[in-house]
């Protein structure tokens, strides 16, 4: 059983990763949209992932310059995306695997 | 310098330096602490100021895209970064956020706005570093030390300076009695003398009541000589101790107060262990003894009786005369104390017999009871 477990939590993480590249950053990556930055603003104003997923969730609903973590003149670069489709529990993952993908203390070590 | 000087001296001393220590140690304590606060004070900014530092790049950090970011390291402190909820988020210290750990740690924490790399609240802790609070405490001691010397030599100048008009006073009254007792001396040795020829040569010489009177009173003033020169020598003479047989000692002593009894009709009856022999130097001996007999004549009644026993080294006078009353009986050995004042004397028998006791390490008690009489037993070596 563990056998076949691990196999497919890894297929499921890869998927889940290819869906977060298929449903959004491909579309972030071709608008030349920085996600990371995004991200590290997110991080600067709500410090918890938690809050910070919440902040996120909320934007996609109802997507506006003045919902955006992003300062107005950002939208004069890039257009306003239209309300997310996807259902809750799918965005929740898709915001929890963005989180994951650009968490800063991931990246953290300490210099010996 | 006199004992009483001495004594006057050291108590002086002990009250002034007491007094000035604590004073002393009080105002060290205070600067202590003070300094103690200053010293932790500026170690907690030193941590403030570094905590400044890391802030900054913690903020280089946050806008760094380098895929791995050193997070700032010392040796001087360790530091962590926790979000708004005070949950840990990283660092060199792995501890949870909290303000006060132990004394010998320092803690601050420093509130980061905005989050860089998440973070609500930075904490850095340090060590206390020891050396200058070490320092600090060598400095009070030595200080201390200084003061004690310094205080101490000029309490002990000051001290010499107020007992100066008290030695004066008993200089001036050991140089009279000095003095006096010096011409006292010729005088009485001329009267005891005469009386010696009187005694050989004169065969009605005892039935002249007007001839004892004289000798006893004679024999009671050359005590009093004794016992004056014994003190103003202050003791300071050369002691020829030597194995004496105190039996016979005291059979003479007896035999030589016999007169001043016979005169009160006081009837003497001894109880003397023979051949019992000790070292003592005679002339501290007699002065014990004639002051003990002395004393149960001068105070007994008439008619009444003494008892001198001496057994198993231990010498017993017990008189039947007016006793010490309770209160007094613990300042009677004091120079200058009398049993009470109807008798003459200058009150410094028993002084004399506790100097002797305690030089040769005697032990003396008195037992006493008012109008029925007193016991004195001296246990000799």
């Amino acid at each position: 059983m563990r056998r076949l477990l691990i196999p497919i939590l890894i297929c499921g993480y890869i998927n889940a990763n290819d869906m977060l590249e298929y449903k959004c950053i491909s579309c972030h990556k071709a608008q030349k949209i920085p996600s990371q930055m995004i991200y590290k603003k997110y991080l600067l104003r709500y410090s918890t992932k938690e809050d910070i997923a919440k902040a996120i969730k909320s934007y996609l609903k109802s997507p506006k310059a003045q919902n955006s973590i992003m300062p107005k003149p950002f939208f004069d670069k890039f257009p306003t995306k239209e309300p997310t489709t996807l259902e809750d529990a799918e965005l929740e993952m898709l915001i929890n695997l963005y989180i994951d993908r650009y968490d800063v203390v991931k990246r953290l070590r300490v210099k010996q | 310098m006199l004992p009483s000087e001495k004594k006057s001296l050291i108590r002086f001393l002990i009250i002034y330096l007491s007094s000035t220590l604590l004073l002393f140690a009080l105002s060290s304590w205070i600067f202590y602490t003070s300094s103690l606060q200053n010293i932790i004070s500026n170690q907690q900014n030193r941590l403030k100021i570094e905590s400044k530092h890391l802030l900054s790049k913690l903020r280089v950090l946050h806008q760094s895209n380098a895929p791995i970011l050193y997070y700032p390291n010392s040796s001087e402190y360790k530091s962590a970064i926790y979000d708004k909820n005070k949950n840990y988020i990283f660092g060199t210290l792995n501890a949870p956020l909290q303000e006060n750990l132990a004394d010998r740690y320092i803690t601050h924490i420093e509130k980061v706005e905005p989050y860089y790399l998440g973070a609500a609240y930075l904490m850095l802790r340090s060590k206390v570093d020891y050396s200058p609070i070490i320092e600090l405490k060598k400095r009070v001691l030595l200080f201390m030390l200084l003061a004690i010397v310094v205080f101490g030599v000029l309490g002990y100048f000051l001290g010499r300076l107020f007992i100066k008009p008290m030695r004066d006073s008993i200089e001036r009254l050991n140089s009279f009695i000095q003095d006096t007792t010096h011409e006292l001396n010729t005088p009485i040795s001329t009267i005891l003398t005469n009386i010696e020829l009187i005694e050989t040569f004169d065969t009605n010489y005892q039935n002249k009541d007007e001839l004892k009177r004289i000798t006893i009173a004679s024999k009671t003033l050359s005590r009093i000589y004794d016992d004056l020169s014994y003190l103003s020598l202050n003791h300071n003479y050369h002691r020829d101790i030597q194995r004496i047989d105190i039996s016979a000692l005291l059979f003479q002593r007896v035999e030589y107060v016999q007169a001043m009894a016979n005169l009160k009709n006081i009837t003497i009856t001894t109880d003397i262990e023979q051949n019992i022999h000790i070292d003592i130097d005679k002339n501290d001996a007699t002065r014990m003894i004639d002051n003990l007999l002395s004393n149960a004549i001068k105070y007994n009644k008439t008619g009444g009786d003494i008892k001198v026993s001496l057994q198993n080294k231990t010498l017993t006078i017990q008189d039947s005369g007016i006793g010490i009353a309770k209160d007094k009986l613990h300042i009677i050995k004091a120079r200058f104390q009398r049993a009470n004042s109807t008798e003459g004397g200058f009150g410094i028998g028993l002084d004399i017999v506790n100097q002797i006791v305690e030089f040769y390490g005697y032990g003396m008690s008195i037992e006493s009871i008012e109008k029925i009489g007193t016991t004195i037993k001296v246990r000799l070596k």
